[in-house]
């Protein structure tokens, strides 16, 4: 798996993932919204799925619509919720402004286990993110105004340590199969998607495919999930972190390296 | 090499937008230097001898300064014994941001190749271009910037150096921090004042330096006189809740004690607060953008009459006395009479300029600190400091303002040039373009350069793109001596029985492309300025006199606008071409006049002004039937010494039929144009509008009629035209002359303005619906973009963004409205200067005139003869005041026993006031009707020294 953190320079916050011959971009841009009513405290998460026909040729046209459809409402499902990530602190001031993190997956090329290597790139971009500080001056009548600070050093990071990690876990006869490629895709007939925290703990689990699971299988498949997902976070961590630490010094590699 | 420049940025929506922009460095930059063999420049701007008579720096260097010392010190940066300055463009960039009129300064001074100026791009040098660092403020890395680049060009010049000639940089700047840094890297570096009070060879330059702020503290006392000024947010957050307001300071000009404040307001609805005392003005200079807070309404006070003028020598000491003054203007005025009074809170928007004036030599000898007086009494007098008292007092200087700290009563300034001594001729009329903001010096060579080379001659390719109109009868009439000739006219009869009518307009949009730096130059002129003996030219002489002039037996480029009219002088047809014409004859006004009375006269040119003489005519009597006004103001000309340029006699200037012919056909074709460019471009065609007056504007007029009985009707243009043409009194044949220079005062200004911007297009005086200005492209630049328009309507020319930009085209014609009336201003006052230069020449004159209007002590009478009005005052300081009874609704004033009303035949002295040297004046006083105590015996005029009278 290679990953890359801040290739693309207009957006906040964005990430590559190579996982195979699966290649993932995301992008984060944040901008001023207004709070949902429910959660006038909270700043929120959206998210948008592009399936390009570069990735797979199945895409064409409007062939990847319903994949990247399916596939945004499992992301919002799994990391718009303030156990994931700390959405509070997305809160500009309650109830008027906050941010909202415009998350942009990019599918570059398709070769299985897309969820995964999506997680994994969302988590690095978010650890990338950096959200420009805001001043809020009130006048006297209460008005609220916004200002941006002048130093483009000046800006908020977000705690990713919470972000699930998501693990596709492929039932292919009576075994299961993790990090499945195109090919063992095929011969799955069910799949379970579980997304775990460093904790190792469950936020979301979805059945995908059209075949049947039984119960004991899948708590069999949840356990090997929770093993293999919360192994996941540590190098992750690390590995973003070094790659922090290098500041200005490191080499880009970018898409053509 | 690609480096990215990364900022965010607020949007207007409120989103939050990351811009990011690429940034690409490369090595081929040169240093500019003659000394560098490595750099592969093609001329190198930077001498080889750099050297400066100065005691700190004694070896050849090159100068860099730092954005605050170009920003403050630009005047000394603009002599021309500072040379070999290296302009960062980090420099060049903060200038940009910061000041516009000192970017454009320093871009003249670059550009000007004498000054060895040179402008090195560190932003895209490799080696000198940094990134901003984290914790670092945008300042601090342009200083740092400003400091690798230093230190850059001081290990280039040192490698690459040949011969050891020991070539150096300095660094200039102001700031304390930088210069430690700077020191602490190994750099030359000195502050402003420093190094120029260390040229030996230039001790005047010292006076240039503006005061930077450690030098304040040893002027002022320590006494606060001031309020201190609000910060900008709280001023913002104020007038945003409502409780301050903003406005444009006006100074009075006769009480320096007293101002308004002039608060636009929504829609039409504007108003003014009135501000008394020095500590309510607080510090706002004439012009500034100021924010202001009401009074309460007990302390309103009522603006008072008093004439106040700030006199003493330095007031610092001597509060008591100023307090004294204060108290006097508080006189108790009626409940009614009280206006809203309010204090400056803070200043948002300074307008400083340099201002003209001359100095007041302290007593004190040795002293440098002086005051200086501003010619124009609304500026405050400003403290300086000089070392050149003594050759400046009689002269005329230019100083500007640096500041002005909370604990000085005077704003501190510093002396920027002389303009010469004070009462000659070339020194005023600089002072009066000056204080005009008229633009006048020399074009620079970057306007130059888009001039055509000469010998120019037409292409044939632009032959062929033209209609070739060399051989009909076109002629030219203007007034004598006239140069840039604008307008030609032709007439000829056509097969089918009607006439085709022709009027040639100067093509100078050939010359002027738009946006290159001779369009700009001519945008912001705006107009050609007359003044009497002196033409200020819009666009450079070779265009004005020679290329555009439409002078006859030369071929010259025209815009043609071309009627085909039967002889009742109704248009059939009108269509518009770029053409070719060939002058026949460029006659004046009266040469015009005697071709067409000499009946013995036959040849074309004659007999072609004959035909438009006649259709001018007609044209003259529809345009009066539909209610066009004729009004009246008096011109005078000046007869000129051939020699020393003085006004030897004065004359008012004639009127003749040719006159109103020329006219006639200029509305005609501004009329068409107008209606052309408005049909083809409906949203940015750029008009000119004159709105009706206000019915109140009359009310002077009114009661001045009915005064001698006449009955003036104002209800419109037609029934204004009509009554004063029936206004006549017996025996008093002047009488409606006077009428009708007492109407054209009741008018209002005639606007430029871009039609996508106004519903309102009507000309009121001319009594048409639409029309523009089309005839005069030599001296008008609103001409420029019509006839830009126009050729873009009838497929000519092609067009350009900014042409169809309706904000640009309203921003363009405020600018325009803007220069016209300053120029008309600068026209009024140079004339008023020849006048006193000729009562000067002449002694006292005795002459007859009439009162124009009363006022509460004084009348305003005009001679007709000079064209002259003044003033003559009752109630004068030294004598005691004469009985005076000022009634409002006749108006009339009854001195002692005397009641004067408008219109009264009076006989005055007229005679020069050169008291104050600054405002010289005619003085006028009253010998008849002669009344006890006020009026003055009948001077001896003194016989006229026999002159040879060169120019009749």
């Amino acid at each position: 798996m290679e990953i890359e953190t801040d290739v693309v320079s207009n957006t906040d916050g964005s990430a590559k993932v190579t996982l195979g011959h699966t290649a993932v971009l995301v992008g984060i841009k944040a901008d001023i919204g207004k709070p949902r009513p429910m959660v006038p405290n909270e700043g929120y998460l959206e998210f948008f799925v592009d399936c390009s026909a570069n990735a797979t040729p199945e895409f064409e046209g409007r062939g990847g619509e319903e994949l990247g459809t399916e596939l945004s409402n499992t992301l919002y499902k799994v990391f718009n919720n303030k156990h994931s990530v700390d959405l509070k602190g997305l809160c500009i001031s309650a109830g008027e402004h906050c941010w909202v993190l415009y998350v942009d997956v990019l599918l570059l090329q398709c070769d299985g286990n897309l969820y995964d290597a999506i997680s994994v790139a969302i988590k690095a971009a978010l650890f990338n993110t950096k959200i420009p500080r805001v001043h809020i001056s009130a006048d006297e009548e209460g008005g609220k105004e916004i200002e941006l600070s002048d130093d483009p050093y000046d800006c908020m990071r977000l705690n990713v340590e919470n972000v699930p990690c998501i693990v596709t876990l492929c039932k292919v006869g009576h075994r299961h199969v993790v990090d499945a490629t195109l090919q063992e895709k095929a011969c799955s007939v069910a799949s379970l998607i579980i997304s775990v925290t460093h904790k190792g703990t469950v936020t979301c689990t979805r059945k995908v495919g059209g075949g049947s699971l039984d119960p004991e299988s899948i708590f069999e498949m949840t356990k090997a999930g929770k093993r293999v997902g919360k192994a996941l976070h540590a190098p992750l961590m690390k590995l973003l972190q070094q790659e922090e630490s290098l500041g200005k010094t490191r080499q880009k590699v970018g898409f053509l390296g | 090499m690609l480096k990215s420049k990364i900022f965010v940025k607020k949007t207007r929506a409120g989103g939050v937008m990351k811009i990011v922009r690429e940034h690409y460095l490369r090595d081929d930059i040169w240093c500019g230097s003659e000394v560098c063999a490595e750099c592969k420049q093609e001329s190198a701007e930077l001498q080889r001898d750099a050297c400066i008579e100065s005691n700190l720096c004694t070896y050849p260097h090159y100068v860099i300064p730092d954005t605050n010392v170009v920003l403050h010190q630009i005047d000394v940066l603009e002599d021309p014994v500072i040379r070999n300055v290296i302009i960062l463009q980090t420099v060049l960039q903060e200038v940009r941001h910061r000041s516009a009129p000192v970017y454009k300064r320093l871009k003249d001074i670059i550009h000007e190749k004498e000054k060895h100026f040179y402008t090195f791009t560190n932003e895209h040098h490799r080696e000198t271009f940094i990134e901003r660092e984290p914790g670092e403020s945008a300042n601090d890395r342009n200083d740092r910037a400003i400091r690798v680049a230093a230190k850059w060009y001081c290990q280039h010049l040192k490698t690459s150096e040949s011969d050891a000639d020991g070539l150096k940089v300095v660094l200039l700047t102001n700031d304390q921090g930088n210069k430690q840094k700077a020191e602490e890297s190994g750099l030359l570096v000195y502050r402003c004042e420093e190094y120029i009070k260390s040229l030996i060879g230039n001790p005047e330059l010292v006076d240039r330096l503006a005061l930077s702020n450690d030098d304040k503290n040893e002027i002022t006392s320590s006494k606060l006189l001031f309020p201190e000024h609000l910060p900008l947010s709280k001023i913002q957050a104020g007038i945003k809740s409502g409780s301050f307001l903003q406005g444009t300071f006006r100074a009075s000009r006769d009480n320096y004690l007293e101002a308004t404040v002039f608060i636009q307001g929504d829609g039409e609805e504007s108003t003014e607060i009135l501000l008394q005392g020095l500590q309510n003005l607080n510090r706002a200079v004439y012009q500034d953008v100021v924010a202001v807070q009401l009074l309460p309404r007990d302390q309103w006070v009522a603006p008072s009459s008093v004439v106040l003028q700030d006199e003493g020598a330095a007031k610092d000491d001597n509060e008591e006395e100023e307090d004294e003054e204060e108290k006097a203007l508080r006189i108790s005025a009626a409940e009614a009479a009280r206006k809203p009074t309010g204090k400056v809170v803070g200043i948002i928007k300074r307008n400083w300029r340099p201002f003209c004036g001359m100095l007041n030599a302290s007593h004190i000898k040795e002293s440098t600190r002086h005051l200086f007086t501003p010619a124009d009494r609304r500026i405050p007098r400003i403290r300086i400091e000089t070392r050149q008292a003594s050759t400046l007092a009689g002269q005329r200087i230019m100083v500007a303002i640096d500041g002005w700290p909370k604990h000085s009563r005077y704003p501190n300034g510093h002396f920027v040039r002389s303009l010469g001594s004070a009462g000659e001729k070339d020194t005023e009329q600089e002072v009066l373009l000056l204080e005009h903001d008229v633009p006048h010096q020399a074009f620079s060579q970057a306007v130059l350069s888009f001039l055509p080379e000469m010998p120019w001659a037409i292409t044939p390719e632009e032959m062929a793109r033209r209609e070739d109109l060399r051989s009909l009868t076109v002629c030219s009439v203007d007034p004598p001596g006239c140069t840039d000739i604008d307008d030609a006219l032709h007439c000829r009869e056509l097969d089918n029985g009607n006439v085709e009518v022709g009027v040639h307009i100067a093509d100078v949009t050939h010359f002027l492309r738009p946006g290159n730096a001779l369009d700009k130059e001519a945008a912001n002129r705006g107009t050609t300025v007359y003044l009497c003996g002196k033409r200020i030219d819009m666009v450079p002489e070779l265009l004005s006199s020679n290329l555009c002039s439409l002078r006859s037996n030369v071929e010259r480029l025209a815009f043609s606008c071309i009627w085909e009219m039967n002889h009742k002088a109704e248009i059939l047809k009108t269509r518009f071409t770029k053409s070719v014409i060939n002058s026949k004859a460029s006659l004046t006004y009266a040469e015009a006049q005697m071709r067409i009375d000499d009946t013995t006269m036959k040849d074309d040119t004659t007999n072609s002004l004959r035909a438009l003489n006649k259709l001018a005519k007609i044209l003259k009597r529809y345009r009066i039937e539909k209610g066009a006004l004729t009004l009246s103001s008096l011109e005078v000309r000046f007869h000129m010494d051939s020699e020393t340029h003085d006004p030897i006699d004065l004359q008012t200037k004639e009127l003749m039929e040719t006159n109103s012919m020329v006219e006639e056909f200029m509305l005609l074709a501004n009329i068409s144009v107008a209606q052309k460019i408005y049909d083809e471009f409906p949203d940015c065609a750029m008009l000119r509008k004159h709105p009706a007056p206000p019915l109140s504007n009359y009310d002077i007029l009114l009661k001045a009629a009915k005064s001698k009985d006449v009955e003036i009707h104002t209800d419109s243009a037609k029934a204004l035209a009509d009554s004063l043409d029936m206004a006549r009194v017996e025996g008093f044949p002047y009488f409606n002359t006077l009428l009708r220079i007492l109407a054209t005062r009741c008018m209002m200004q005639a606007v430029y303005f871009c039609s996508g911007m106004d519903t309102d297009f009507h000309h009121y005086g001319l009594a048409s619906p639409i029309y523009t200005h089309f005839t005069s492209p030599i001296r008008r630049y609103a001409d420029i973009i019509v006839h830009r328009l126009l050729a873009v309507a009838i497929g000519a020319d092609k067009t350009y963004p900014d042409l169809m930009d309706k904000q640009k085209q309203s921003a363009l014609s405020n600018n325009l409205n803007y220069r016209h009336k300053m120029s008309q201003y600068a026209q009024r006052a140079s004339v008023a200067f020849h006048t006193q230069l000729f009562f000067k020449s002449r002694g006292i004159l005795n002459e007859e005139g009439f009162v124009l209007f009363v006022r509460k002590n004084a009348i305003i009478v005009l001679i007709p003869k000079f064209g002259l009005e003044g003033t003559v005052f009752f109630d004068t300081k030294d004598k005691a005041a004469p009985h005076l009874v000022f009634d409002e609704d006749g108006p009339t004033l009854k001195v002692e026993q005397h009641t004067f009303s408008i219109f009264d035949r009076v006989k005055v002295t007229i005679s020069l006031d050169a008291s104050n040297i600054q405002h010289q004046k005619i003085r006028m006083s009253l010998i008849e009707p002669v009344i006890a105590g006020v009026s003055v015996p009948a001077p001896e005029v003194e016989p006229l020294a026999k002159k040879p009278k060169l120019d009749r």
